[in-house]
């Protein structure tokens, strides 16, 4: 192998390290109009009127939007191609309120300063209407609620799903011990460091262009043409760079606006919002409170689980009425449970909505089933390895749900391997001491999807051409978040094609050039873009040996690319930018390559996270001292860009245990954590040495034995830690985040003694 | 009224207008075009529009253009030369730039750092950081990087 498996740099680091790459926030130009919302201060409300007389009065504001005079167009923004049913019931400016943070009226003026400032001055009548503010509310108000004249506002619960398998009444009474937990998770944001920002410009042919840091150009463009009840054709959307998202930019929250704009004035329109704004108006992680239930053998065999679990989506459907069938698909693929008994519900309450983050439902379900599992193996006198040992599935294994084969998956190597470098054995022998600092270890497994088969028609196509220059083109709407998934797929490319990953041209994922693709969603980038590349190319591979024949003298078979150029058994060679100015001359095209790639398989990739903390009995703050994450990739086309994202991914699950939480308040439906100042992040003093192992032991179905990383790196974090707390202190703590409060709480009812000093 | 500036900004001396409550983020982004910096939240708390100011780290959107009349800003643009910097090499080299929003921010504290200490150790370097959100990287490759960069530096030294 020349690229896959190797450290290769960021293709567009000099241009990101240099702040030469375009944002767009950077996309500055005087003749862009600006826009500023007026947001919701009513958990429910009705809006009655919008005054905005002396916003309007203001020297360069052009007008005011809200719902008597916008389109009307209920939409959902979770969809990803065009006619999709979903539950829309969202629109660009509603007539009701449903969270603190709804888009109520927005400014356009010349500039953002005029437009916030003319925001402020909108006067807006409400009439309040009883909010649903917790899930537990919104349980006791099954079936429509109603807004002031009788309309249907929301339907509890959006979602059921029920599973059983196996026969879970039998799998109980033959337990040797049943244990319950409750386990609670917060509401978490991404906090991507760019904040939902986006441009739409009107074109010379009518149309409008829409540059937005998106998931999917198809899904903005679905979207917008949803929510303007104008042809899809009408828009235009291209990728532009992206700040980080993690899952929340995938649906767009902007664009509909920012194109209605554009329309009505004729002129490119600029909307931005501030990081508050991004905190309450766009989405955030749905919160869960589950019930689970285990039974087992002294040996620490499941024998029946079951769970019962409510996700509050929050205002708006969104996805959210997929995530309890998500959260169950992605629960039966750890563990072979030879019963389980499954019921989720999907709820909505008046707080901001929910969406994607890293792992859609996956970090929710699996931080659940590993703090119960721990529980579990705390009462039965069993060690926390042991038990996930004895429970692994093993490569091959057949999930209960689909009936799908799960690959190979390496979930024990993964365990075995991280519990050897963490030096599992020996750290979790050793006392948690008496003095003010308790010391604990914690360990957690996961398990995520590659891709979207069999849900979805899961297929993509890639287009390569070999430029004049000897460069080569690709044509695939990819959708880098940022994490370097351009330099992997250009590796990819690069494999084959024996030219350098540099020299692969990845164009911005644009609905005008690109044919469709599901876009950066469900970790299938790698696993299934990556996998039409490498056909593709080598595809292509084939063609330029074709193409060379001639020139070279010899059999098509008989060539070699490498160094860029097409290479003779005795040395001869040809650069690629030679053949290619030989084709041209000669009136041959040059060579492409077209392969469509569809997803027969799903298998999952695994990881086994292994946390050290110290807990301040004094202060009841945790310190995650030490970290190993042990991964199943398949294989690592980059392990260096793999070992960033699991970095990142622990960053994100350390917050996820111990700091993150919007803290929507159950009384006003307020979010109190809504700027960096009150929503704490994990910053560089709080991060622990982190070591990353990489099991590679190769997923047939994969690009060169590839499989995901992205969603996976963060999902077994938060109980990795959690767990590790719960060693040092001797308790059985399950509501996340582990603040400094609820741990002292809970270090008063346990009545551990702090230690004098 | 907006008043004029003058200042030096990546060794250039500068002039242009200024409004009196115009944030410096804003005015070195959208006066100069320097969108290199990037602004996180406007609020002090993320560290992504971090200068130097008179060669001290500063959250440039918490300080007022007008503030800045007369002094030497260094923004990202002003840490590369012909080619990349050697602290920014050194950030691809390692992995500490993911989505690169933060990384503008984050090169010129570390670079601030390496002015004031010239030799820091990891922890030293978490805590002159902790300032600089990034969500992506998990900090410990921008780390490595700071601290390589300081080692790369001190050999050149000795080595000159
Ligand atoms: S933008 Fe200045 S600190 Fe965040
Ligand atoms: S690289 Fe994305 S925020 Fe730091």
């Amino acid at each position: 192998m020349n690229f896959v498996g190797r450290r290769v740099p960021l293709v567009d680091g000099a241009a990101k390290a240099a702040g030469r790459l375009t944002f767009v926030a950077d996309m500055q130009g005087t003749e862009s109009l600006h826009g500023a919302l007026v947001f919701s201060p009513h958990a429910h409300a009705r809006i009655v009127t919008v005054d905005a007389a002396e916003a309007l009065a203001l020297d360069g504001v052009l007008g005011v939007h809200w719902h008597a005079n916008t389109p009307a167009n209920h939409y959902n923004s979770s969809i990803w191609h065009i006619d999709q049913e979903a539950l829309a019931d969202e629109r660009m400016f509603p007539e009701i309120a449903r969270h603190i943070g709804d888009r109520v009226a927005a400014i356009v003026a010349e500039t953002e300063e005029i437009a916030r400032h003319a925001a402020a001055l909108v006067r807006v009548e409400y009439e309040a209407l009883a909010p649903v503010l917790t899930p537990s509310a919104a349980l006791r108000r099954i079936g429509p609620a109603t807004g002031a004249e009788g309309e249907p506002t929301f339907d509890n619960p959006v979602a059921e799903e029920r599973f059983a398998f196996g026969d879970p009444e039998g799998g109980f009474a033959a337990a040797s011990m049943i244990v319950e937990v409750d386990v609670s998770t917060p509401r978490s944001h991404h906090c991507a460091i760019e904040t939902h920002a986006c441009r739409a410009a009107p074109q010379p042919d009518g149309r409008i262009l829409v540059s937005t840091p998106c998931q999917s150009v198809f899904a903005v463009q679905a979207v917008v043409a949803q929510a303007l009840g104008v042809p899809a054709d009408r828009f235009r959307v291209v990728k532009t760079p992206i700040g980080g998202s993690f899952g929340g930019k995938a649906e767009p929250i902007l664009e509909p606006l920012c194109a209605h704009f554009a329309m009505v004035y004729g002129r490119p329109v600029s909307l931005r919002f501030n990081r508050s704004e991004t905190f309450v108006s766009t989405r955030t992680r749905s919160s869960v409170t589950a019930t689970m239930t285990l039974g087992l053998r002294r040996d620490g065999r499941i024998t029946a689980r079951q769970t019962d679990i409510v996700v509050d989506i929050g205002a708006y459907s969104t996805g959210g009425n997929y995530l309890p069938g998500s959260m169950l698909q992605r629960l039966v693929r750890l563990y072979d449970v030879p019963a389980e008994l499954y019921r989720g519900r999907a709820v909505y309450t008046n707080t901001p909505p929910t969406g994607a983050f890293r792992g859609y439902g996956s970090p929710q379900i699996h931080t659940v089933a590993e703090i119960a599992l721990d529980i579990a193996a705390g009462r039965l006198g069993i060690d926390p390895v042991r038990i996930r040992a004895r429970n692994l599935v093993a490569p091959g294994a057949i999930e209960p749900r689909g009936g799908l084969d799960l690959g190979n998956a390496r979930a024990r190597d993964c365990l075995q391997r991280g519990a050897d470098a963490f030096g599992w054995t020996a750290r979790r022998a050793i006392g948690q001491g008496t003095g003010r600092w308790r010391k604990g270890v914690g360990v957690a497994c996961a398990t995520h999807i590659n891709g979207c088969y069999p849900a979805e028609d899961e297929e993509t196509t890639a287009t390569l051409h070999l430029l004049a220059d000897g460069r080569v083109q690709l044509i695939l709407a990819l959708h880098d978040l940022g994490c370097g998934a351009d330099t992997t797929i250009a590796q990819i490319a690069a494999e084959s094609l024996g030219v350098e990953p540099a020299a692969i041209d990845i164009v911005a994922a644009d609905t005008d050039t690109c044919p469709y693709d599901l876009g950066t969603r469900a970790s299938r980038m790698t696993y299934i873009c990556g996998e039409a590349v490498r056909k593709a190319s080598s595809a292509l591979a084939d063609r330029i040996r074709n193409d060379a024949v001639l020139d070279l003298n010899a059999a098509a078979g008989d060539l070699v690319l490498s160094s860029a150029s097409v290479w003779r058994g005795d040395g001869a060679s040809l650069a690629l930018s030679d053949l290619a100015a030989r084709l041209v001359r000669r009136g041959v095209d040059l060579p492409s390559a077209t392969r469509t790639h569809r997803a027969t398989a799903n298998p999952g990739s695994y990881a086994a996270h292994f946390a050290a903390v110290e807990v301040d009995t004094w202060t009841g703050s945790v310190r995650v001292c030490d970290y190993v994450a042990a991964h199943d990739v398949g294989r690592a086309v980059n392990p260096m860009l793999v070992e960033g994202q699991i970095h990142g991914g622990i960053q994100i699950g350390i917050g996820y245990a111990l700091y993150e939480d919007v803290a929507i308040d159950p009384r006003d439906g307020r979010m109190r954590g809504d700027s960096f100042s009150r929503y704490v992040l994990a910053n560089a003093p709080e991060m622990p040495p982190m070591r990353v192992l990489l099991v590679e032991e190769g997923e047939p179905t994969g690009p060169y034995g590839a499989k995901a990383v992205g969603e996976i790196a963060t999902i077994p974090v938060a109980a990795a830690v959690v767990n590790a707390v719960n060693h040092a202190l001797g308790t059985e703590l399950a509501t996340l985040p582990l603040s400094q409060e609820r741990i002292l709480e809970a270090l008063a009812r346990r009545d551990i003694p702090a230690a004098a000093e | 009224m907006p008043s004029t500036l003058s200042l030096t900004v990546n060794g250039r001396s500068v002039s242009a207008p200024a409004e009196p409550g115009e944030r410096l983020s804003r005015f070195l982004r959208e006066r100069l075009g320097l969108t290199g910096l990037k602004e996180g939240c406007c609020e002090g708390e993320c560290g992504a529009c971090t200068v130097l100011l008179d060669g001290e780290p500063v959250n440039s959107c918490l300080v007022l253009a007008l503030q800045a009349e007369g002094c030497e800003v260094v923004t990202v643009e002003g840490l590369s030369g012909d080619g990349l910097g050697d602290l920014q090499a050194m950030f691809i080299e390692r992995g500490a730039v993911q989505c690169g929003y933060c990384t503008p921010g984050m090169l010129v504290a570390a670079e601030g750092l390496l002015r004031n200490n010239p030799e820091p150790t990891d922890a030293e370097t978490r805590s002159a950081l902790a300032g600089n959100i990034c969500r992506c990287t998990g900090f410990q490759t921008i780390i490595d990087a700071v601290v390589a960069t300081a080692a790369a530096r001190g050999q050149a030294g000795d080595a000159a």
